[in-house]
């Protein structure tokens, strides 16, 4: 879903400008999200839920199981982050996923149209 | 969910996929979060209290366990009373300090019953000879049948005070019904 929104080329564009790239939608709305302050809302949202539901404990946890095998000094971040990707995400509540992505769809609906 | 009743199925279908994507953006940003502190303490070894403690529950569920067994010890035994520690105390404590008003050595048990003797609580203590004008009346109610205050009574009696200690300049405690404190 790319180049949906072309913008025709400025007349001044042989002056100092910037050569604006092609945003995509998603990009846009992206933008939109962060300019009206609803994604930090929503990540605030989400944080909030997670820590509710013992989520961010259970990663917590793994992540200390993790460190005590391999060694307080042997751990780097990139170790923490790979693993807790797939189990983080797999382990999000369904209650908490639809709460947000509820929130998403509605801010969609409002910014997008 | 309303506010999508005028979308083209390709729109809702655009809507789900795109909510998908920043609901994952949002996860993915706090699981780096997460990541990020818990590699913090781990490099910075701030969980070892944590291990400490999560030992010490360990051990006291395990006393808990202890306690609750009708098998162990229990009041009927008397002198040997198991606390949820394992430990039995003795029915008197018994460590040692001085006390901070005469400061003689006295035993934690024993110190009440000192207390009372050596503040003047208690019966006996009353009858000591103090600087304080307490002692002073209560002598002149007991012994003198005249003025209820009468400093400078001159009886034959030895005066057991020396050292001229008193609260009153210049007084002199002559009242021979005195008892040995």
């Amino acid at each position: 879903m790319r180049g949906s929104i072309n913008r025709p080329p400025t007349p001044d564009a042989e002056d100092d400008q910037i050569q604006e790239k092609q945003l995509t939608f998603q990009e846009i709305i992206d933008i939109k999200l962060i300019e009206s302050g609803e994604k930090e809302r929503l990540k605030e949202l989400l944080r909030e839920r997670l820590i509710e539901c013992g989520w961010r404990d259970e990663m917590k946890a793994l992540c200390r199981a993790f460190a005590q095998k391999k060694g307080r000094d042997n751990v780097t971040l990139d170790d923490l982050v790979q693993l807790l990707t797939p189990k983080g995400r797999a382990s999000v509540p369904d209650s908490v996923k639809a709460e947000l992505l509820q929130r998403i769809r509605s801010f969609l609906a409002s910014a997008a149209i | 969910m309303s506010n999508e009743d005028n979308l083209s199925p390709h729109a809702q279908g655009l809507s789900l996929q795109l909510s998908s994507h920043f609901f994952g953006d949002l996860l993915d940003s706090i699981i780096v979060d997460v990541a990020s502190e818990c590699h913090r303490i781990a490099r910075l070894g701030l969980d070892r209290n944590l291990e400490e403690e999560e030992e010490e529950m360990r051990l006291s569920a395990q006393a808990r366990l202890r306690v609750a067994d009708p098998s162990n010890s229990s009041e009927a035994n008397g002198k040997y009373i198991v606390d949820i520690f394992g430990q039995n105390h003795p029915s008197v404590a018994s460590e040692i300090f001085e006390c901070m008003n005469c400061g003689r050595s006295v035993m934690a048990g024993k110190f009440a019953p000192h207390l009372e003797k050596c503040m003047g609580k208690g019966r006996k203590a009353r009858l000591k000879v103090t600087r304080s004008s307490t002692a002073a009346q209560n002598r002149n109610s007991r012994g003198s049948p005249a003025s209820a205050y009468s400093p400078y009574s001159n009886s034959t009696s030895s005066n057991r005070l020396s050292n001229g200690t008193s609260s009153v300049a210049g007084e002199e405690y002559s009242n021979g019904a005195f008892e040995d404190p």
